[in-house]
């Protein structure tokens, strides 16, 4: 763009340091923010108090900043289940399917081992609750390896299969918890059967273990890239899968494993949101919305840029803006949808802020057009 | 020392261009002129700048500093639409032609006339004319993939000249042509210049060319401009000392032959291509430590295909292969590494390295799985710093330093780092595809040299390469290869030029070449 003797030009910025993505991100953030606020106006309450709703319900409130906790360690597992995929350069779009895989894997235990009731116990209520753990986490990592199987085997398209995969799953849910299906709850109203007290994940100030195996996954994954061959064979894979064929890094192997990785870490996203949040513990009617939300994974791993650690903060601010705005928006009778566009302004602004990280723009003189007479002092021959 | 200066304007002229990479000065204000309708060669070894001041006046990259002038008037070009608009076109490295359209089609592709409506029969009329002119006979309806390269070429710059291109930039084109295939476009080039007046900048490190075709010539070195002459006034002696920037000999190969154990035994090997056609056509040899096999072949004669199933790249569609006595056939890429097999591939880029990353990770390519450098699967970050230190200065990779990403580099280094990554496992045997493709007379030099000194220490060697000289400079044994398949694996001592490039030529069959 020309402005007079000035042009505007996006160019190429010489790598920054760290801490300026960090404060991209808030910046990215706030800007966000003052948009979303053109929303609020129209409501009936001014845009502060609006954005104090949203604040204190998700973070200060207690009910509040639990829901959110819950809700980031939910969002945290989803992240992985992308980000581990795409750090080999394969898109994990199937977290809702191996979302409700790890669920029915998890409900599946004690319906197999008759634990339904609490007098018919035939295992220890630990061993139980780490069977259903494991048995989540193999059934959403069944579910991604079918993904990664076909994808290293035939070459289709991964993104394809687990998109189908997430519709194949969803029914079989709605099949499973439906009036006389086999997972079916007591009251018959489309619903699982309820967890028994013993069975319900034990918490520690309303959390859930899951949180330390969120975190500790988080520890883990950012170590498995930085550290460790196989961390490196995955990225390299990621990076030039012709290069790293070359190197004798098998195609097979990673395809599948980060699969079998991904789809793992949803499995326990389905353990956590379904067997583990206190007042859930079944698989309700409303089970696709979880799955919608599982989606947020995929943006919380770009915009981490597929560090673990890094994605934190983003899957915590995600939760709780989504349940402020939603509170928020009851409150203070907002219009309907409200969260949904912020979190919509959110994505929008964090991509736009990566495109200013790499590029900037430059407000460049344009020069005279007059050339100084030629060069001298080399061989002319 | 200012001699007369032609009383024409330069057609083209830059002054003071800087363009600074992280880490890299890739141009150091260059003041850089052509005159119009002459051929221009813009000489220098890799990683000179000669390719980032064309890309500067392509419009692909933007310079740091300095000003660009066309006819004498100052000009920015913010992308290649510009350079384009003022009749600058320029003929890639790597072809950029849309495989399954045809030739015609290629040719108005993005045409400033071809908006919405495609009025292709008009156009033909006019390409075959373009087509008549220049003595260059391509069916216009052929589609892309069925063309030699010589042919894709052609069509290249006819596109840009159909274009309206007035200055034609041609970035290394006979890196993939056959000698006859440059003679025709040697000759076509003439042709251009004498009867359109167009201006031809000939980016190139093969000095004859340069002596045979051009008129003014300016040399790089290390992002400077350090001479300028007319080619009239010029000889290879003086250029070759302008690149190189002293004196040199090209170092003749000690030949000592003993009869060491076999390495590799290859039987009846045969090989399907991308293509599904069978491109490797049942190769059979030997190979003992410290020997080394020249392949010599022009490229598409199975070579590829060859180095490839060896590297477990691609499978083999019939035949054996044993490696120190033990079959391998099937044997994965990781399993050959292990068992002591390196291979150099053609493609440094695509291939060789990964961009994004270090040279440390890309060292790392190579020791992912060796258990020395990966203690209880952890990678050894130190240990890999250092073996790419020793990597960097013995094999003279000009990088800033061992963090630095591999897009970074130029082909020549990212070859010599490839090489001394490769040749550090001590490979017994190595396969080098085309190893001094590309790089210039010292980096060539000095890759020889090191493929000699992995012989000396008992490897044995399978060098595939399209140039004769070096193959016969090199090799104990000399395999032509024509069609897929050795013409004949003759001793060195019988082997010599005529003999060779009549066989590699397949002149017992029909002859081959472009019209």
């Amino acid at each position: 763009m020309r402005l007079g003797r000035y042009e505007l030009t996006l160019e190429q910025r010489p790598p920054l340091p760290a801490i300026y993505a960090a404060l991209v991100a808030v910046l990215a953030i706030l800007l966000a923010l003052v948009l979303a606020s053109f929303l609020f106006m129209s409501g009936e309450s001014s845009v502060l108090s609006a954005y104090r709703a949203i604040f204190s319900y998700a973070f200060l409130n207690p009910h509040g900043l639990l829901a959110t906790v819950q809700r980031s360690i939910y969002l945290l597992f989803c992240t992985f289940a992308f980000l581990v995929p795409v750090r080999a350069g394969l898109w994990n779009i199937g977290l809702p399917g191996q979302v409700y895989a790890g669920a029915l894997g998890a409900f599946a235990v004690p319906l197999l081992l008759g634990a339904q009731e609490a007098q018919a116990l035939a295992l220890p209520p630990w061993l139980l609750i780490a069977l259903m753990v494991a048995a989540a986490a193999l059934a959403g990592a069944a579910i991604g390896g079918v993904a990664g199987l076909l994808r290293a085997r035939l070459e289709v398209n991964e993104i394809l299969v687990t998109m189908m995969l997430n519709s194949i799953l969803f029914w079989v849910v709605s099949y499973m918890i439906k009036e006389g299906g086999p997972f079916m709850g007591a009251t018959a109203e489309g619903e699982s059967f309820r967890l028994i007290a013993s069975l319900q994940a034990p918490l520690l100030r309303g959390v859930p273990f899951t949180a330390a195996l969120a975190l500790g996954a988080a520890v883990l994954l950012d170590l498995l890239f930085a550290k460790t061959a196989l961390g490196y064979r995955i990225r390299a894979f990621g990076e030039n899968p012709t290069a790293a064929r070359y190197g004798g890094i098998s195609r097979m192997t990673i395809s599948l494993l980060v699969f079998l990785l991904g789809g793992a870490f949803a499995g326990l996203a389905g353990y956590h949101t379904f067997a583990a949040i206190p007042g859930v513990y079944k698989i309700p009617g409303n089970y696709g919305f979880y799955g919608d939300l599982a989606f947020y994974g995929i943006i919380s791993a770009l915009i981490a840029r597929g560090s673990a650690l890094g994605a934190v903060p983003i899957a915590i601010l995600f939760a709780g803006l989504s349940l402020g705005a939603r509170f928020a928006q009851g409150a203070l009778r907002l219009p309907f949808g409200i969260d949904y566009a912020l979190l919509g302004l959110l994505m929008m602004t964090f991509v736009a802020s990566h495109v200013l990280y790499r590029f900037r723009l430059a407000w460049r003189r344009v020069q005279p057009a007059a050339l100084r007479p030629g060069p001298a002092g080399l061989p002319e021959g | 020392m200012h001699a007369d200066r032609a009383p024409s304007e330069p057609i083209l002229a830059t002054r003071g261009i800087t363009k600074r990479y992280p880490g890299v000065l890739a141009l150091d204000r260059v003041d850089f002129e052509v005159q119009a309708g002459e051929i221009h060669a813009v000489l220098g070894q890799n990683g000179a700048g000669k390719t980032t001041l064309m890309n500067i006046l392509f419009g692909l990259v933007q310079p740091d500093e300095g000003v660009l002038s066309l006819r004498g008037r100052e000009v920015r070009f913010r992308s290649p639409h510009d350079a384009i608009a003022q009749g600058i076109g320029k003929v890639h490295q790597t072809r950029r032609l849309v495989a399954a359209h045809t030739v015609l089609e290629n040719i108005v592709l993005g045409h400033p006339r071809v908006r919405g409506w495609l009025n292709l029969r008009g156009a033909r009329r006019e390409v075959a004319d373009l087509c008549a002119r220049y003595g260059f006979a391509v069916d216009l309806g052929a589609r892309v993939w069925q063309l030699s390269e010589g042919e894709r070429q052609w069509v290249e710059i006819l596109k840009a000249l159909y274009g309206g291109a007035r200055i034609l930039i041609l970035d290394e084109p006979t890196a993939v042509l056959t000698p006859p295939e440059v003679q025709t476009l040697l000759a076509g080039l003439s042709a251009i210049v004498r009867d359109q007046g167009v201006t031809v900048l000939l980016v190139t490190h093969k000095l004859p060319i340069v002596m045979a075709i051009s008129d003014g010539v300016t040399v790089f070195r290390s992002g400077r401009v350090v001479a300028r002459l007319r080619t009239a006034d010029a000889t290879e002696e003086i250029l070759v000392q302008h690149m190189v920037g002293r004196d040199f000999a090209l170092r003749a190969a000690d030949r000592s032959t003993g009869a060491g154990r076999p390495v590799l035994e290859v039987e009846q090997l045969s090989a399907f291509n991308d293509r599904g056609v069978l491109a490797l056509r049942g190769v059979s040899f030997a190979l003992r430590e410290g020997e080394v096999l020249g392949v010599a072949g022009v490229s598409g004669n199975g070579q590829e295909e060859l180095a490839q199933v060896l590297a477990g790249l691609r499978p083999a569609a019939s035949g054996t292969v044993r490696f120190d006595g033990r079959d391998a056939t099937r044997a994965s890429p990781l399993a050959r590494w292990q068992m002591g097999i390196g291979y150099v591939p053609a493609e440094r880029t695509e291939v060789g390295t990964i961009a994004a990353f270090s040279l440390v990770e890309n060292t790392a390519l190579n020791y992912h799985f060796d258990p020395e450098y990966t203690p209880r699967g952890l990678l050894d970050d130190a240990g890999l710093h250092k073996l790419t230190g020793r990597i960097v200065s013995g094999y003279n990779v000009k990088a800033p330093h061992t963090s630095a990403q591999a897009q970074h580099l130029s082909g020549g280094n990212l070859q010599k780092l490839i090489l001394g990554r490769v040749l550090s496992r001590r490979p017994r045997l190595l396969i080098a595809h085309l190893p001094t493709q590309g790089l210039d007379v010292e980096a060539a030099a000095f890759v020889r040299a090191k493929l000699l000194e992995a012989r000396a220490e008992g490897s044995a060697l399978l060098l595939i390469s399209e140039d004769l000289d070096e193959i016969l400079s090199l090799s104990d044994w000399v395999a032509p290869m024509y069609e897929g398949q050795f013409v004949a694996v003759l001793p060195r001592e019988t082997a010599d030029a005529e003999t060779v490039g009549a066989m590699m030529a397949g002149v017992h069959q029909t002859q081959g070449g472009v019209r």
